[in-house]
């Protein structure tokens, strides 16, 4: 009978349990999209910030105080100490690896322009978007597309094995009146210089140093200065999670750790953790975060994730609210059937039972609709705000839902009191 | 002599400063038909929540069925009305998205247990048989009432106690409802019945007029 009940005040009673089904999916589907959304918010972000650049920079343990003029450094590079290529995939050993998203070795060596008085011009090599195999993943492609997205080309990217193509900055081209097509015959400075003649692929635009001279295929700028097989720099894209006290103890001395929180660092994805961890991979090179970056990432972070809560959070209580009016209105509505219930010796208790096995079934339903519209709201903040989807964490589904039956049943709870206190006498009898 | 099924002695029963209903002396006997008579006010209603257990008297005692309930805790009123008594309502109170038949076994399900077959016997023997699966929205005033006569039957009562059911009927519908009145008479069930109408008050064996809650008169009604 007590299934019966429920049953038929639900099938007959539609109208007015569809309001609270629905107050409780539009809460259920804002707190799906929310979670969704911070529980995926740090990754998302974290890749978003990518886009300001690499937030740790490579270079060899002794590197040479370069003497740089005007961006042409004037100190010959064959006496530097250089980082041997090969090295680098072991970027991608480390205990973090899947936290690299890519890295991008650059070599940098001045060049003479022919026929405009012999102006020496930077010339950077790097790789653009190469396959580079690593442990674990035959197809990893990285460069300096990855690394630095915020590299603009206007015409097209080189590909990484052309060795008669090349980038002209932005700046270098307006002075020099370059444009995509033109062919430009480079030499590098020094008595080892190579010399070739290329193909302007494309204007760079960096808001860089690079804008100023020339961005080349590595291998080509390798060849040409003599330099097979090394590099000079390489910049690296991780994703790494906010500083902390922690991390802030490390950076001051990594020696006053003990070994338990030495641990804890180690196999957290600090970005200091991470640079040490590639300095262990790579005996000869010194890792440096580039703070700036790595630490604004941090808070932005924080920030938007302690915002979601709070939202979340607020959403909870209002739809809390709104379930618990809602209750108080069909409560007066039904004082009359209340009131005959306990006529006919219904005690309080199976009253309530009724009231809140009615709430319990509004939570389910309405949760596990709100479970699929939020995840459509979800994925609509994911394309609008980032440019991607969401990924769906099934966790949610019975979170939402045993939060959709507590929101219904908490706002239940109160208005409930009003059964105890209501009398039969009162309602039965003609006086209302 | 008949065995007395409901006493009350000294009932009383106040609001604040408002005497509703001033020391009330009655007996009923089992089998008997027992309208209350009186003009608005005089406390009619009142009268018939204290014999429903429905509220507590003031003063004064209520014995019913052998049972002294004017000291009874809340539990033990809801338990009291439960076994003891049927109601039957001015506005028929049927629980709106439960069929006629669901509504009677309602009153079973508090009582004890559900029984389709027997719900659906006193269904029949209101002459619903043919309305059993009706929402008491597709059910005409006096059909709903019938319902609700079904309903306080359900559970043999030991009295049934009903407030104006007519008065929200019409004149055929009220025939009705007095023809079934008489047949539970006819069947020795006890009735109390609060009317306004003199014409069903006609038919019972007794008539007791209340005025400011007193006793004004209490006698036959032929
Ligand atoms: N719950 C209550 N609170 C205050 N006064 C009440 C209450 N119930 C009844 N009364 C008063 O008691 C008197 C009798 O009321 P009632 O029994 O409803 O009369 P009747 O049913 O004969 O019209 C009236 O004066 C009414 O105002
Ligand atoms: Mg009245």
């Amino acid at each position: 009978m007590f299934f019966l009940m429920l049953r038929q005040s639900f099938f007959r009673g539609r109208k007015r349990k569809a309001l609270a089904t629905i107050t409780i999916v539009l809460a259920a589907s804002l707190i799906t999209a929310l979670m969704n959304i911070s529980i995926d918010v740090g990754d998302k972000m974290s890749k978003e910030m990518k886009s300001y650049g690499a937030n740790i920079n490579m270079v060899p343990k002794s590197e040479n105080i370069s003497l740089e003029i005007g961006g042409v450094d004037y100190n010959p590079l064959e006496g530097q100490v250089l980082i041997d290529q090969k090295e680098l995939p072991k970027i991608k050993d480390i205990f973090w690896h899947n936290n690299i998203v890519g890295y991008a070795p650059f070599l940098k060596v001045t060049a003479e322009l022919a026929g405009s008085g012999k102006r020496r011009v930077p010339l950077v090599g790097t790789e653009f978007d190469r396959v580079t195999p690593v442990a674990g993943d035959e197809e990893f492609r990285t460069g300096v597309k990855v690394v630095n997205p915020y590299w603009q080309v206007h015409g097209e990217w080189p590909a990484d094995d052309d060795g008669g193509a090349i980038l002209a900055g932005a700046g270098l081209a307006r002075e020099m009146n370059l444009k995509a097509g033109d062919r430009i015959r480079v030499k590098v400075a020094g008595e080892k210089g190579g010399e070739e003649i290329f193909t302007v692929k494309g204007i760079l635009t960096t808001s860089g140093a690079e804008e100023s001279g020339l961005v080349a295929p590595l291998q080509v700028v390798q060849r040409l200065a003599g330099l097979e097989g090394k590099v000079q720099s390489v910049s690296v894209s991780a994703l790494t999670v906010p500083e902390d006290k922690l991390s802030r103890k490390a950076r001051n001395s990594s020696d006053k750790l003990d070994s338990a929180e030495y641990d804890r660092w180690y196999c957290t994805a600090y970005v200091s953790s991470i640079t040490h961890q590639i300095e262990e991979a790579i005996p000869n090179v010194t890792a440096r975060p580039i703070w700036q970056v790595a630490a604004s990432e941090g808070a932005v972070v924080n920030k938007i994730q302690l915002l979601m809560i709070v939202v979340t959070v607020a959403a909870f209580i209002a739809s809390g609210l709104g379930i618990s009016s809602l209750m108080v209105t069909t409560i007066m509505e039904r004082s009359r059937e209340i009131g005959l219930m306990k006529a006919l010796g219904a005690a309080d208790w199976e009253v309530y039972l009724l009231f809140l096995s009615e709430s319990a079934v509004v939570g389910v339903v309405g949760g596990l609709l709100g479970c699929a519209a939020g995840y459509g709201l979800s994925q609509v903040i994911g394309l609008s705000v980032f440019g991607s989807t969401v990924a769906f964490s099934p966790i949610v589904i019975p979170v939402n839902v045993a939060i959709s039956v507590m929101i219904a049943l908490a706002g239940s709870l109160m208005p409930s009191r009003l059964i105890t206190k209501l009398y039969p006498a009162e309602v039965l009898h003609g006086r209302r | 002599m008949e065995q007395i099924v409901l006493e009350t002695k000294g009932l009383t029963k106040r609001f604040g400063n408002v005497t509703s209903l001033d020391r009330v002396d009655m007996q009923v006997r089992k089998g008997e038909w027992v309208s209350i008579m009186g003009p608005s006010g005089s406390g009619k209603t009142t009268m018939l929540n204290l014999l429903s257990c429905l509220d507590a008297p003031s003063e004064g005692e209520y014995i019913l069925d052998g049972v002294a309930t004017a000291t009874l805790t809340e539990k033990q009123r809801v338990a009291v009305r439960r076994e003891k008594i049927g109601l039957i309502f001015q506005q028929f109170h049927l629980v709106p998205y439960l069929t006629a038949l669901e509504n009677v076994m309602l009153a079973q399900y508090y009582h004890s247990m559900i029984d389709s077959k027997d719900a659906e016997q006193a269904l029949v023997h209101v002459g619903l048989g043919h309305r059993i699966g009706h929402l008491p929205s597709q059910l005409s005033g006096g059909e709903q009432q019938r319902v609700c006569i079904a309903r306080a039957l359900i559970n043999q009562p030991a009295i049934i106690l009903a407030d104006e059911p007519t008065g929200n009927l019409d004149e055929a519908n009220e025939e009705v409802v007095l023809n079934l009145f008489q047949e539970l008479h006819r069947e020795g069930r006890t009735i109390i019945l609060v009317t306004h109408n003199p014409e069903l008050a006609e038919y019972s064996d007794r008539v007791i007029r209340l005025h400011h809650g007193r006793v004004q008169n209490d006698a036959s009604a032929h």
